[in-house]
């Protein structure tokens, strides 16, 4: 919670004009929409400290490796289409790659255990425990990495193009933004486009947004939380699954034990959802959007990348094979206050036993 | 082969009985001796051969690395066997060994031209092209036309297809047709459903249940969210399109008599929002024929999918080879590899387990070309009989199998959507849409 309040980007973000702090909680009710997600990646200024061995080698240069250019012709059975079969019926082991994990033992996240063990980081403010091995997996991947890796612009630009990643908050029984013992929060996707300014990039508060009850009915989660000095946390529930496609695929992902931290104002929210995002979930979910040709341009080996996922994962082991199925993470999110049309309860409620919506409208 | 011969003769004299209904959708537009119009079941009107085959062109599509596909005039298909990879889809490199090459066939094999008979002159949109090989072949809109081996009998478009898959694929072959007989304020777009009927700039239109001239039920909050489709002073009807007075000096669009409104809550990315609205329909020139009865549609995060009689979202299976003739590997006819290696990392037993194959029964019939039960031999992937020892009587839908997949663990899943190389548009799986509510193309 600390670090949230001592964030000089939260209190930017947090800004608020007096004309919407005047309005945006009504009735005991607030709306947020979520404009800004990406995986939580520590990075200093200086990639060399972060990765001395350097990053990760992609599609590209292992396919050089593989098959040199100044080598015989190989056959598309062995070159092209064994590389594909890999990536898309992928098995743990060794590749015959270095993999490379991010040095220095600071990472940002929950300590989702409640445990401090050899493989969990320090916070940047010196909280220990913390659980976040989808850095470790991910942290020298370039394409991973800001400013300008492929999966940073576009994984986050999708969360504010397109209309099947809008995912919003719906908090009540709120009596204040700043200390309230208990609170409801809702968790919805949302039908329209996004409100912004006249660049049409930055997107602002006070918009609306009508409830997808149709597709997006088995996306309703709810929540118990609590509000402390401005910051809502919330108990763990089961699964949060966050839609999101970046590239024209309905994928999603699923987070395991999802809970929130994140400060709250009539404007924003600001903070991180962690819990265990689901392996081959989250390895698809890449995969499916990206393909290999996208990969390539971020230096990402899916073949690589899935094999270290799965030495890394440390959640939810198989019932029978005791292999970890989730990896611990936490992603850095933004929202921004949106009014939402909030549905009938009733219908919502008639909405969960498997109805079909049509019928039910 | 005589009965296939017969029935085939019957269906051309079927096609011209009913070719007054084909110009009351489309343009009856020049063309030469020969070349035909005939209703399809998945891409509305073709032109067609003497031999009633769908007639293609191939375009020229910018791939990733380069183009590929035949300019305006100018032919590129020719009966030379390719040997290498042309290197047009990133990130793999050229020069690499195509499969089967001791079988493979020259792009004249798959895709016959259409050549011109001696004497015949261009008409109209057709020209007459002439190849390297001294070939003279006719054009449509200056493209060269083929026919395609896939195509077995009169009213197949086995080979092709005018739907919009997204550009990540191969260079596809595309049937060709007359122009829908729609005013200029129209368009019409190939979708699941058959010609969905636009307007010039991409909004859905709609019908109310019941309306027609004289009897306008939308008026007062209706006009809230439904705008009529007004038409200018010296708009004129056209085929089943027509204007109806709505008010004094008011004049709306109308389609086989039925007033036209747009919605005004239609996102630009889900034509069909409106068609939710109780007593409110899209409007198609044409449609396509139901999926067999033992099939579903189910709703998922995105929109709604075809599904199996368990409610298994169906998939299709896509595939272009990275030659320069960009030929198909995608029917059981052609090379298997592509579909093992993504299936089942070239495993036919694992692709089994990942991809299932959806049993037909076996008395089941479709009751149309688009779906079919055939006998399919699942350790090699190609056409088999009845009787043969492992074969599998499964659903295809234009000639090429279905499968469901192994993560969709419930209704509704997508877990398949996008398997394989390009987002599964270039060697992969896609779900079968019904109804895409977040993206354009499908």
């Amino acid at each position: 919670m600390r670090r949230l309040i001592l964030s000089t980007a939260t209190a930017g973000l947090l800004t608020a004009p007096a004309s919407a702090e005047q309005t945006a909680l009504r009735n005991g009710e607030i709306g947020y929409v979520l404009t800004s997600l990406y995986w939580s990646i520590y990075q200093s200024d200086d990639n060399s400290r972060d990765c001395p061995n350097g990053f990760n080698s992609g599609p590209r240069q292992q396919y050089e490796a593989l098959f040199p250019s100044d080598g015989p012709a190989p056959s598309i059975v062995d070159a092209r289409l064994d590389l594909e079969g890999q990536t898309w019926n992928p098995e743990p082991g060794d590749d015959g790659f270095p993999f490379y994990e991010p040095q220095g033992g600071i990472a940002r996240g929950f300590d989702l255990d409640g445990q401090a063990t050899e493989e969990d980081y320090r916070s940047p403010e010196g909280e220990p425990g913390i659980d976040n091995q989808l850095f470790r997996t991910v942290g020298c991947i370039i394409g991973f990495r800001g400013p300008d890796g492929v999966e940073f612009i576009f994984e986050n630009k999708a969360i504010k193009d397109e209309r099947y990643n809008r995912l919003m908050l719906h908090l009540e029984d709120v009596d204040s933004l700043e200390n309230d013992p208990e609170v409801t929060v809702t968790v919805y996707r949302g039908l329209d486009r996004l409100l912004t300014d006249a660049s049409g990039e930055r997107v602002v508060p006070g918009g609306s947004q009508r409830v997808d009850l149709r597709w997006g009915k088995s996306l309703i989660r709810e929540l118990d939380g609590k509000i402390e000095d401005g910051v809502l946390t919330t108990e763990p529930i089961e699964d949060l699954i966050i839609p999101w496609m970046n590239l024209s695929v309905p994928s999603f992902q699923q987070i395991k034990e999802m809970r929130l931290e994140l400060a709250l104002n009539e404007t924003g929210a600001k903070g991180m959802i962690g819990g265990y995002a689901d392996v081959e979930t989250w390895y698809r979910q890449l995969m499916r959007n990206d393909s290999t040709h996208h990969l390539s341009n971020g230096d990402i080996s899916a073949i690589s990348l899935y094999k270290q996922l799965r030495r890394t994962a440390d959640g939810h082991p198989h019932p029978e094979t005791g292999a970890m199925t989730s990896i611990s993470t936490a992603l850095d999110a933004e929202f921004v206050q949106v009014f939402i049309n909030a549905p009938d309860e009733t219908k919502v409620s008639s909405r969960t036993n498997g109805e079909s919506p049509s019928e039910s409208e | 082969m005589i009965l296939r011969s017969f029935i085939a003769s019957l269906l051309v004299l079927l096609a011209s009985a009913s070719a007054q209904d084909v110009f009351d959708l489309y343009k009856d537009e020049p063309r030469p001796e020969g070349i035909s119009v005939r209703m399809t079941e998945l891409e509305g009107a073709v032109f067609t051969d003497e031999a009633g085959h769908t007639l293609y062109t191939w375009p020229q599509h910018l791939l990733r690395n380069g183009y590929s596909g035949e300019q305006k005039g100018r032919i590129e298909c020719y009966d030379i066997v390719r040997t290498k990879t042309a290197g047009l889809m990133s990130p793999y490199p050229p020069g690499v060994l195509l499969p089967e090459l001791d079988t493979r066939p020259s792009c004249t094999d798959l895709w016959r031209p259409v050549l011109v008979l001696e004497g015949a002159e261009p008409i109209g949109k057709w020209s007459i092209v002439e190849g390297q090989d001294g070939r003279r072949q006719w054009a449509y809109d200056e493209q060269p036309v083929y026919t395609s081996h896939l195509d077995q009998e009169p009213g197949d478009t086995t080979g092709g297809t005018k739907r919009r898959y997204g550009g990540e694929g191969a260079a596809a072959r595309n049937p060709i047709g007359p122009p829908p007989r729609v005013p200029p304020a129209f368009r019409v777009m190939t979708t699941a459903h058959g010609g969905l009927v636009m307007t010039r700039d991409a909004r859905s239109v709609y019908i109310l249940n019941g309306e027609s001239e004289g009897q306008i039920r939308c008026t007062g909050d209706c006009l809230d969210s439904w705008q009529p489709l007004t038409a200018p002073a010296l708009a004129r009807g056209d085929g089943l399109f027509s204007l109806v007075e709505r008010s004094p000096g008011v004049r709306q669009w109308a389609f086989r008599g039925q007033p036209l409104y747009t919605y005004s809550l239609d996102s630009g990315e889900d034509w069909m929002v409106g068609s939710d609205v109780s007593g409110w329909s899209n409007v198609y020139l044409w449609e396509t024929p139901e999926p067999p009865e033992e099939f579903t549609a189910q709703d998922t995060i995105a929109g709604q999918v075809l599904a199996d009689a368990q409610g298994r979202t169906i998939y299709l299976y896509s595939c272009g080879d990275d030659s320069i003739d960009q030929l198909g590997c995608d029917h059981p006819t052609d090379p298997q590899v592509y579909r093992l290696a993504i299936c089942g990392r070239g495993d036919p037993e694992v692709c089994q387990e990942n991809w299932h194959y959806v049993p037909a029964k076996d008395d089941a019939e479709s009751g149309s070309r688009a779906w079919r039960a055939v006998w399919i031999d699942p350790m090699t992937g190609r056409f088999s009989d009845a009787g043969v020892e492992g074969a599998m009587r499964v659903w295809a839908y234009r000639d090429r199998p279905v499968y469901t997949y192994f993560l969709d663990e419930k209704p509704g899943d997508v877990r398949g959507d996008a398997t394989g190389e390009w987002r599964g548009g270039r060697n992969g799986l896609k779900a079968y849409w019904i109804r895409n509510a977040y993206f354009r193309g499908q």
